[in-house]
């Protein structure tokens, strides 16, 4: 069963009179537990369509499904409430809310959801622990390195145990010790957590920790996949 | 509920912007709080007039005195009931600062006028029998420690009645307001006997050796008709030196303690100005603060939140600090009007009102002018938040 699946699938800004197509007609099938990396150069629409899949964003045309959901004929609202349930996001720029405490940020997603105050800091803890900076819960954002506050990110993305991960660029800011960390962590998510993710990238080595390569050149995603034995 | 750490934290984060935002409209506040004070008390003030009184005076200027002739004359109109003259005499007592408003009072005419001033039989009687004897507002005699049997001395700052020098006073009475109208009767006052005045001038060289009539205080026998008899007075006396203006008690307090009528406008234009003032600040407050965030909404947006809850949470930064800043603005207001009337001088242009307070109503009113204001002006950045596109906002990163 496909976790995601993009059926020709159209994009298309109009500036004035002028119609930039970014993606024209696009198909992508990632299995439930996948991982996924999407490369391609710059300006070639890997950010929209990863909006797209994580349903903040619509298509021109086409449809997307993820799980059981048809993401493209669901209503602003319905979207924002699905996304809050289904989806995990991790940004380059991590994205953080700098008055928030870590912990603070991660529960922030669980404040969407009728648990107790009590449940969600533990949730939130748990989380912590996983991306491992349980003992980091009281730091803000400022007192984070560029690799701790991703983590703290990656913590985010999954208090609500959603089923899809996206990631774009995930390690773009990152020095190559930290952005080994992270990878490690999205490995440890799809593995243990049976998470499928999809992780766009310019890194050929964040690339290579993904069991697929897509490539996505002037809109079209490239014929040729990169596939590669999954280690157990 | 569980959105409050997050709108507080954010009002801490920048807290000199919250601050600076806070202290300006609080002052905003108080001022209109302070205002409107003023204003309730000049309309309490005309409406516990009685309209069944009238004043008569100069037709020039209060500070010019009428002959005390046009007593009978007056009398002698159709509808008249009962006249008294009654003089501002500007006696201070001790030091400028200690000022209270005081009046030289034809009292045996006067005082049948107005039941409102509440003395007991027995020293009301005192009082009339003694040439130098005083009546004095509660107030007065709080502050001030007089009790029945006390002398004090009292010179006026209103030279042709400075001639004999201070004047000497018995306390024979102090008067207080009936019940249920403590906001309405002024019993920071004094009063004394008009005959005590004209004796102490009369026959003293320099000028003004004679004490005429400063106001005539006139009860007419059917307020329905008041008009009429007002405009008889100033008719009869129209051809003569002095000319009259008699207005209801109501317009002379309102004039007398607005000094103009215009005061009662500019004040309005004072209020309104202010109220302007404060949702340009929260405005800007609030749109810095959604500018700044842009990623950050962008953020919460991504991750679920309702684009309402958004504005919501924008809106609640916004009636925090209205919220804020309206309490501390009325309280304010409240120490200052409660203190004013202690303040040097202020007795001297306050004296006339009623013991002058913030009143729930207006502090009330106040409070929530506030809250909606502010609130209001985090309407235009809270939509924006509202309708801003989470890819484009976080593209410009
Ligand atoms: N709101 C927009 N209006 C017009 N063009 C846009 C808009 N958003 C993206 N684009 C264009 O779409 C193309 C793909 O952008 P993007 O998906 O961010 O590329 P990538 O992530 O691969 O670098 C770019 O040429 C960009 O200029
Ligand atoms: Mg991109």
């Amino acid at each position: 069963m496909a976790s995601v699946d993009v059926r020709q699938v159209r994009k298309v800004y109009k500036r004035d009179a002028e119609e930039i197509v970014v993606l024209n007609g696009i198909d992508l099938q990632v299995p439930d537990g996948e991982f996924v990396a999407l490369m391609g150069p710059s300006g070639s629409g890997k950010t929209t369509l990863l909006n797209l899949v994580a349903g903040i964003d619509r298509a021109t045309s086409g449809s997307i499904t993820v799980g059981q959901t048809n993401v493209t004929s669901l209503s602003e609202g319905e979207l924002a409430r699905w996304r809050s349930r289904n989806v995990g996001f991790i940004f380059q720029f991590y994205n953080l809310i700098p008055v928030l405490s870590a912990v603070e940020n991660v529960e922030l997603p669980l404040l969407l959801t009728s648990l107790s105050r009590s449940q969600r800091r533990e949730r939130a803890l748990t989380a912590l622990k996983v991306v491992g900076l349980a003992d980091r819960a009281k730091h803000y954002p400022r007192q984070l390195s560029g690799g701790q506050e991703q983590r703290v990110a990656i913590a985010r993305a999954i208090v609500t145990d959603p089923s899809v991960i996206v990631a774009d660029e995930p390690t773009g800011d990152l020095d190559a010790k930290s952005a080994e960390d992270i990878l490690n962590l999205l490995d440890l998510l799809n593995r243990e957590f049976k998470k499928t993710i999809v992780m766009v990238t310019h890194d050929p080595r964040a690339a290579g920790r993904a069991h697929v390569e897509r490539h996505l050149e002037k809109g079209q995603l490239a014929s040729s996949i990169v596939r590669r034995e999954v280690t157990a | 509920m569980k959105f409050l750490p997050y709108v507080l934290k954010h009002l801490r984060r920048s807290w000199v912007r919250t601050l600076s935002t806070i202290v300006g409209m609080a002052l905003c506040i108080f001022l209109i709080c302070v205002l409107q004070t003023v204003l309730d008390a000049i309309r309490k003030t005309t409406e516990a007039a009685d309209p069944s009184r009238v004043v008569t005076r100069h037709a020039v200027s209060l500070t010019f005195n009428m002959p005390l002739a046009y007593k009978p004359r007056i009398q002698g109109l159709a509808g008249v009931k009962r006249v008294a003259v009654s003089n501002w005499f500007g006696g201070v007592y001790r030091d400028m600062k200690d000022f209270f408003p005081n009046f030289a009072v034809e009292s045996e005419d006067y005082f049948p006028m107005y039941p409102e001033y509440v003395v007991p039989p027995a020293d009301y009687a005192a009082y009339l029998a003694d040439m130098q004897g005083a009546l004095v507002g509660r107030d007065v005699a709080t502050k001030y420690g007089f009790k029945v049997g006390d002398s004090f001395q009292m010179e006026s700052f209103i030279p042709p009645y400075r001639v004999s020098g201070p004047l000497k006073f018995n306390v024979r009475g102090i008067y207080d307001a009936p019940p249920g109208r403590k906001s309405s009767v002024n019993v920071g006052m004094m009063f004394f006997h008009y005959k005590y005045l004209y004796e102490s001038v009369r026959g003293r060289r320099g000028v003004g050796s004679y004490a005429g009539a400063g106001t005539f205080s006139i009860q007419v026998s059917d307020p329905a008709r008041a008009n009429a008899v007002m405009k008889a007075i100033d008719t009869n006396f129209e051809n003569s030196d002095v000319q009259t203006k008699t207005e209801t008690e109501g317009a002379f307090l309102a004039g007398f303690i607005a000094l103009t009528g215009n005061l009662v406008g500019l004040l309005n234009g004072v209020g309104l100005a202010v109220g302007f003032t404060i949702l340009l600040v929260t405005a800007n407050t609030m749109s810095m603060a959604v500018r700044e965030r842009r990623t950050e909404i962008a953020v919460l947006k991504t991750l679920g939140f309702p684009s309402a809850l958004v504005m919501g949470l924008i809106l609640g930064e916004a009636f925090a600090i209205a919220t804020a800043s309206g309490v501390i603005g009325v309280v304010m207001a409240r120490l200052a009007v409660g203190n004013l009337a202690n303040l040097p001088f202020m007795g001297l242009l306050l004296g006339n009102f009623p013991a002058l307070e913030v009143s729930p109503t207006v502090g009330l009113l106040t409070l929530s002018l506030a809250v909606v204001l502010g609130t209001g002006a985090g309407f235009v950045p809270a939509l924006g938040a509202y309708r801003s596109r989470i890819t484009e906002a976080l593209r410009s990163i």
